[in-house]
């Protein structure tokens, strides 16, 4: 009877932790606080990486962050993040804000609120140079993306035939590919070309012109977060307006920006 | 306010339920492999420990001193990105068309959890008095003769219990095999988890199964004891 009641009690240890969440308005919370708790990648070239010099994490999504804070009067604080910590850390109220190049879709906005776009890119392939043509090149081949991405996904959904390897993040999956454990690697193509552009042998590799999906960028916030996503929405239209969105998007990106941040989506 | 639904069908049923299943399987695999090949190894590790011979002594220790004093995922990261550097191109491109992912995680288990059971069987050896080598090798036993029919029969019987700990740790460490992309159990309820934001009945199912799973080795290995290597009931 003693280990039923023991057994009892650790069941409901386990369901009274999984109860504790938080939610409420950030908006106001945050101003309490005088401080925003952003999550970010810290291995993501160019959106979110650690700077060899300055040792802080810097990038696209830092910068818009960055900016939301400031609007809001308040302190940023960037919280290191992966494709399958951001959302539970959102939602147990770690971080109020993610801003790791997650893209918009319908089943994480069951979960979590999206703001309007901030960023455009379609998803593609990372090989070495000449070994992929077409996407039936990679039939049956191991490729590599990072967990909890919606690159794995999309590359299960192009390539049945394929195995998926995830690795915890964009670099192991990038090493196994200089390696030759894996045909390719696939994800976003903003971030395929931050991961060739940072390696030494860079010239051996290519991201031939295969998209499999489209790749919208929206900032994540806690469900029925009203006031918040209202304000991050304004002050995301109000950078586009003033034209910050585009030096930001200059500052990390090569080349002419080829969408807008606008509300009609 | 933040509602969680509880809804246990996703790991009971379906797709998912599919994916569980598969990675149960992995985990198994992994787990009874590096089981055996460990047990092996250590064995032969730990004959080698004790042994006279200066440079086959010398080897032992640096094996147990590395592989008991590095973090076992680093020595699944060297086995299985490291190793690329070390091996020649042939061997790598052959790797590269195998299941390499699943055999660097086996290999690296093995070898780590070898140590640990070398030095566990060392001590069983050390119980038994050491009369009874001295009176095998004076009754014509060579010195491995000697262990493998008198000794070790008895220390394996005394390691039993810290060898079912050795045995457990090894299966809840085979989740680690996830960081490499071998699609065991928790790789799986981490893929449950992030295709249905189910994370807490992903990660309670696969609880579930590492809890059944700790259950039944100490089951078999104590069956195991009790009929097959110790079945009058020597203590």
């Amino acid at each position: 009877m003693k280990k039923v009641g023991l057994f009892l009690l650790a069941v409901m240890f386990i369901l009274g932790v999984a109860g504790v969440s938080r939610a409420g308005d950030t908006f106001v919370d945050a101003k309490k606080k005088g401080v925003l708790v952003c999550g970010v990648k810290d291995s993501t070239k160019p959106f979110g990486f650690i700077d060899e010099k300055t040792r802080s994490i810097v990038g696209y999504d830092v910068d818009f962050c960055a900016a939301i804070a400031k609007k809001l009067g308040v302190k940023l604080e960037l919280k290191p993040v992966t494709s399958s910590t951001r959302m539970p850390d959102l939602v147990t109220g770690k971080i109020d804000l993610i801003a790791a190049t997650m893209t918009k879709n319908e089943e994480r906005a069951k979960q979590i609120d999206f703001s309007y776009m901030y960023f455009y890119t379609e998803q593609k392939f990372l090989t070495r140079k000449g070994t992929v043509k077409t996407l039936a090149d990679l039939g049956g081949k191991k490729i590599g993306t990072s967990k909890g991405s919606t690159s794995e996904q999309n590359a299960k959904k192009a390539l049945p035939t394929a195995t998926i390897l995830s690795f915890d993040d964009y670099p192991p999956a990038f090493l196994a590919l200089q390696q030759g454990r894996v045909a390719a690697v696939t994800t976003d193509e903003s971030i395929l070309v931050g991961l060739m552009n940072a390696s030494k042998d860079k010239n051996n590799y290519e991201i031939p012109n295969i998209p499999i999906s489209k790749e919208p960028y929206g900032l994540g916030m806690r469900k029925g977060d009203k006031n918040f996503v209202n304000f991050v929405n304004k002050t995301i239209l109000a950078m586009e307006k003033s034209g910050e969105a585009d030096k930001i998007y200059k500052k990390w990106f090569p080349g002419k920006r080829l969408f807008k941040i606008t509300d009609k989506q | 306010m933040f509602n969680y639904h509880f809804d246990w069908a996703v790991v009971t049923s379906g797709q998912y339920a599919q994916w569980l299943l598969s990675g149960i399987k992995v985990t198994v695999e992994l787990s009874v492999a590096a089981i055996i090949l460990s047990f092996l190894l250590g064995l032969i590790i730990a004959v080698m420990r004790m042994s006279h011979v200066k440079p086959i002594l010398w080897f032992a220790h640096a094996y147990l001193e590395f592989f008991r004093n590095t973090p076992l995922l680093v020595q699944i990261f060297f086995w299985y990105f490291g190793s690329y550097k070390i091996l020649p191109k042939v061997v790598n491109d052959w790797l590269n068309t195998t299941n390499f992912e699943f055999s660097a995680a086996v290999i690296a288990l093995t070898i780590y959890t070898s140590a640990f059971i070398a030095e566990d069987i060392r001590s069983g050896v050390r119980a038994i008095p050491k009369e009874q080598m001295e009176a095998a090798q004076s009754s014509g036993f060579s010195y491995l003769r000697s262990m493998y029919y008198i000794i070790l029969p008895q220390a394996v019987r005394l390691t039993i219990p810290p060898l079912i700990n050795q045995f457990l740790n090894l299966t809840k460490n085979s989740s680690l095999a996830m960081t490499i992309g071998v699609a065991e159990l928790t790789y799986q309820a981490r893929q449950v988890e992030s295709y249905t934001f189910k994370g807490f009945e992903a990660f309670t199912a696969a609880t579930l199964v590492y809890l059944a799973l700790s259950v039944v080795i100490t089951w078999m290995v104590t069956l195991y004891n009790k009929h097959v290597l110790n079945p009058l009931g020597v203590r």
